[in-house]
């Protein structure tokens, strides 16, 4: 790695101009966060209060008056489901498809690469009827199944399971290992990774999802916090400090998730995109 | 419990097919919600597109109207206002995004590691943060009366009068690109800096010693270097620039005089507002077509490049 | 298991039978300050004088689910549905054997989750709403028809062909109507006196005034630099305040005369949206294209702007304690019209019931709604008046509500229950959008016009 030539002017514009650049991508959270301590007076001046000079905490606690907990607690339950299904369905499915060769492999990575391209809100009103029919309408699992049945999961472990070396799976054969030991014992340890990774990602993705949840779910009390900072726009007038709280609850947690696995989170997106 | 010699793997029949057997068992929970969720919805929106589907009417032999949908959408200004409009998003966003984050990924993929991490987080939040409270606040923020946009502008002298961003059909959609923007940059900066910090030292040095100017560097081996990423930018980016509907929902919803108006969120509308679910499953055929064909050219220019 | 289920199964019939029998006899109840005196143990197999004994409360449990928008105004600070949960509890405990559980829904989204669920075939047994969509339901053949519930004595109290009509699709009755209220505008008190613009307002008796006053009293608003009220078009919600103001203003109409076809393109009816056009020009009239209802009304609750046109009981008593920490004065006026003389849409709000093919179901809802609307303090937490004239005055003493009782004399023709009304909504704010942008008034509002009327007949 070439290191930077210290003080050349293009340097110094373009790390100034990045820093400008990284303050205003900082901002929108900054106003979250600053936001959700205003009182509706403050919040709607013609001169904005950079900073809550007079701090309230009257929108959290109007925020907590709706069932803001009962949104927290389903948003995580959706999330972690979702994520430890599409883990395991991911997982078996991305190493068979990357290391067994059987009858119709091609046809159906053909089939999940053509879907993954195709948008989700298409199959809106079949996915409406489905989940009625299978008796789950404003229920959680009429938005974690869906999530569980979008291949992508399936494409990243994939590529991740084209680096098992061959020589390793073939070892085990000849130690007579069957196939699902081969599975948790060999391949889970090598694409470890992969799990992290693909965990991360689909705990993130599932936490921010606005449409499904949108169409899913309806009575109050089994919003997500998505949803439930949407309703909190009422009909008649914005309250936009409260309105930021509930930005702030729901965004603030998983920003924390974030951060704390990074890692796993940055190698994912790479490992999967740039070389399996 | 396979017994068989590594040598014979793939050449025997007999081991294809039980690989085969166990490979579907392997596959079954993935293929089970994959066909239940995604196959099979898709499936029932591309029959009902053919029928006159409302709240009314059930689908049935009554309200089979064939091509009707498809023949209305292409006369329907408001539907290819809504194309129009979507195509523009990924015209500009697609390169956008791309060269932003290509221009970002080449500074910090050279800095400190520690500040590095920072610069990726911070521009990775946006995406964290999530759409509905990225949306609110900006919603906030381009308010006419109350947004930090026209204080800013207007005390920096560059406007006299408040502009309603959202409520002008020149600014808003610019105002959904701007969203868009920050909220799409975070991974691809992620990919590129993974990209560029692989390329190979030595080819660097070796034009150096040829004498090759630091621009030359860049265009003639990083960038060749990192075109697979780019591609796989490209390709998410326009997907999902495509299927942006939450930024259009909780925005603008589709105005001023649907300068904003996307066929997803048209589609949406559609649907749940008028009630008129053929016609608007019509509009997700015709999307996912137009998504197929695009996704479709970019793989194939991709495993060219990539090889998976 | 199988033994429960077919418990069940017996019961419901059972239930069913009674009250099918049931709902005829409620020809004889009484209305409002009949039912007041209903003993608090009866079933309602028990209150219908031909139920036979078998349906005991233990044996017709029926659970019912209710969905209501923030409407009822809430006890302070109070989070929605709290008062729903109120009367509902109230409601159990006279009638043990129904239990209702209460899902709040917000109006953003309202319209697209009840679509969503009746799509699906699990839409709630009772639903809180107002005609525009109720109606449209229930043409759709998703509502149970309530034309028993509408006995002799009932309709006498209502005694107003109109709002009966905005009971009705296709000559049935699928919304039982709660109470009702005009949709007005207001102005901000200290904004108008401080510009002078108050000298062309009338205070007086029930305050009508002209559109040359109006006309007069924005250029000074506008002079001392207020902001002026918008004209908002964006998404949904509250466009009747814009039509409103729009149609009175040359005493145009949203409907022809005989409710057949949508005619906002009269002669009139592009005067007027030439008029307003040249407003936006002059910065007199708000750019609202940002706006829908709720966002004006938060303008002006803050002191933003100057004026209201999407004003009424819900929004000035849902924003009370905004207005007074803005120092916010509203004064609630008509629509200004050339001839003095205002049409103002109005409010009903009401209860219908989805056919979920359970009569057992539909009958206890019926029960419930019945009751509901018998209950005052339902129609005061509206804030809006009641159907029932019965119930006589319910706000004695104010002032305020003593005006808005002379607007209801100015309802105008109710056309939200015409075919095709959530399609012309979307036509009419269209059409506002484009006013903004200078285009032609007189081609847009044609063709507003005839999209809507295409619309009329799927």
């Amino acid at each position: 790695m070439n290191k930077l030539k210290k003080s050349s002017p293009y340097n110094i514009l373009t790390m100034l101009a990045l820093i400008l650049l990284a303050l205003s991508f900082l901002f929108p959270l900054y106003w979250i966060i600053t936001g959700s301590f205003k009182s509706q007076m403050v919040a709607v001046s013609a001169t904005p209060a950079w900073f809550p000079l007079e701090p309230t905490v009257d929108n959290y606690i109007r925020l907590f008056k709706n069932p803001a907990v009962k949104w927290l607690t389903n948003t995580v339950f959706v999330s972690l489901a979702s994520m430890v299904l599409v883990l395991l369905t991911a997982s078996l499915a991305g190493y068979t498809l990357a290391k067994k060769r059987f009858y119709g492999r091609a046809f159906v990575f053909a089939l999940i690469i053509a879907s993954m391209a195709l948008p989700k809100q298409v199959v809106l009103v079949p996915l409406v009827r489905i989940m009625d029919f299978l008796k789950l309408s404003d229920n959680p699992w009429a938005v974690i199944l869906p999530t569980v049945g979008w291949p992508f999961g399936i494409f990243l472990m994939k590529q991740f399971s084209e680096s098992i070396p061959n020589e390793v799976l073939e070892s085990a054969r000849i130690d007579g290992a069957g196939e699902l030991r081969t599975f948790v014992s060999i391949v889970t340890p090598i694409i470890k990774p992969a799990f992290g990774a693909l965990g991360i990602f689909t705990f993130i993705n599932t936490w921010n999802d606005y449409f499904l949840q949108l169409i899913m779910l309806r009575s109050r009390a089994n919003l997500t916090i998505s949803l439930g900072i949407a309703t909190l726009q009422s009909e008649y007038a914005t309250n936009y400090g409260l309105q930021m709280a509930g930005a702030a609850l729901g965004s603030i947690p998983i920003i924390l998730i974030f951060i704390f696995f990074q890692k796993y989170f940055t190698q994912g997106i790479t490992m999967g995109a740039v070389k399996g | 419990m396979t017994t068989a010699k590594p040598n014979q793997r793939g050449s025997s029949h007999n081991l294809m097919r039980k690989e085969t057997i166990v490979s579907y068992l392997f596959l079954l929970p993935a293929l089970l919600f994959f066909i239940g969720f995604v196959l099979l919805p898709m499936g029932l929106g591309l029959y009902t597109s053919f029928f006159n589907y409302t709240m009314k009417n059930p689908v049935s032999a009554d309200t089979f109207v064939g091509l009707r949908h498809y023949i209305d959408l292409f006369g329907n200004p408001a539907f290819l206002q809504a194309v129009r409009n979507t195509v523009f998003l990924v015209i500009v966003t697609v390169p956008a995004v791309t060269l932003f984050s290509l221009w970002v990924s080449s500074f910090i993929y050279r800095i400190h590691a520690g500040l590095r991490s920072v610069f990726r987080i911070i521009f990775y939040l946006p995406v964290v943060t999530g759409t509905v409270a990225v949306v609110v606040v900006w919603k906030w923020i381009f308010h006419e009366y109350y947004g930090v946009l026209n204080y800013l502008l207007k005390s920096g002298g560059v406007i006299e009068k408040n502009i309603s961003w959202l409520g002008s059909s020149t600014w808003a959609i610019w105002c959904i690109i701007l969203i868009m923007f920050t909220t799409y940059v975070g991974q691809p900066i992620v990919l590129y800096v993974a990209a560029l910090g692989n390329v190979d030292p030595s080819l660097i040095e070796a034009a150096k010693v040829d004498g090759a100017t630091d621009m030359q560097v860049f265009w003639k081996i990083k960038w060749a270097q990192v075109m697979p990423t780019t591609l796989y930018i490209m390709v998410i980016t326009t997907i999902n620039t495509f299927q942006c509907f939450s930024l259009v929902q909780l925005l603008t919803r589709g105005g001023p005089s649907g300068s904003t108006n996307t066929v997803m969120y048209m589609l949406y509308e559609t649907a749940f507002n008028l009630y008129d679910y053929g016609y608007a499953n019509a509009m997700g055929v015709i999307l996912a077509i137009m998504i197929g064909i695009l996704s479709a050219m970019q793989f194939k220019v991709m495993s060219k490049e990539v090889s998976y | 298991m199988k033994k429960l289920a077919l418990a069940l199964a017996g019961t419901m019939v059972a239930l069913s039978v009674a009250a099918c029998g049931g709902t005829t006899a409620t020809t004889t109840q009484g209305s409002a300050a009949g039912t007041t005196a209903k003993p608090a143990e009866t079933t309602k197999a028990a209150e219908t004088t031909k139920a036979p004994e078998n349906t005991t409360a233990e044996a017709a449990k029926v659970e019912l689910t209710w969905w209501v928008p923030p409407t009822f105004i809430q006890d302070k600070d109070a989070p929605a549905g709290t008062y729903e949960q109120q009367l509902v509890d109230a409601f159990t405990a006279e009638n043990p054997n129904i239990t209702i559980k209460v899902e709040t829904i917000d109006f953003t989204t309202a319209s697209e989750k009840i679509t969503a669920a009746i799509e699906g075939g699990n839409a709630a047994d009772i639903l809180f709403d107002a005609p525009g969509r109720i109606i449209e339901y229930g043409k759709n053949g998703k509502l149970v028809p309530l034309g028993d519930m509408f006995t002799d004595e009932f309709v006498q109290d209502v005694g107003n062909d109109a709002m009966l009509s905005a009971c009705m699709g296709n000559g049935e009755y699928y919304m039982y109507p709660l109470s009702a209220s005009p949709f007005y505008m207001a102005i901000n008190k200290d904004m108008w006196e401080a510009s002078g613009a108050m000298e062309h307002v009338n205070l007086e008796g029930d305050r009508s005034w002209t559109t040359d006053d109006f006309e007069q009293a924005i250029i000074k608003l506008e002079a001392a630099g207020y902001n002026p009220g918008v004209l908002f078009c964006s998404g949904q919600g509250g466009d009747q305040g814009t039509r409103a103001f729009i149609n009175n203003l040359y005493s145009s109409n949203t409907v022809n005369a005989d409710r057949t076809a949508y005619a906002f393109d009269s002669e009139n009816g592009i005067k007027a949206l030439t008029k307003a056009q040249e407003w936006l020009d002059a910065g007199t009239l708000g750019n609202g294209v940002a706006y829908n209802g709720g966002g004006s009304i938060e303008l002006f609750v803050a002191g933003t702007t100057s004026f209201e046109t999407c004003w009424g009981t819900s929004a000035a008593g849902n924003n009370a304690a905004t207005m007074e920490a803005a120092g916010v004065t509203p004064i609630s006026l008509p629509f200004p019209s050339d001839d003095g003389k205002a049409e103002l849409e109005y409010l009903v709000n009401g209860l219908c019931i989805f056919d979920n093919g359970d009569a057992a179901k539909a009958d206890a809802a019926k029960l419930f709604i019945k009751w509901l609307a018998d209950q005052t303090e339902a129609v005061t937490r509206t804030g809006a008046f009641p159907v029932m004239q019965s119930m006589g005055n319910l706000y004695p003493g104010d002032e305020e509500k003593a005006l808005l009782s002379e607007f209801t004399k100015m309802y105008g023709p109710y056309y939200n229950t015409m075919d095709g009304f959530a399609n012309m909504r979307a036509q009419w704010y269209g059409m506002l959008q484009k006013l903004h942008e200078g285009a032609d008034p007189a081609t847009i509002a044609k063709e507003a016009v005839t999209a809507a009327n295409a619309g009329m007949n799927p």
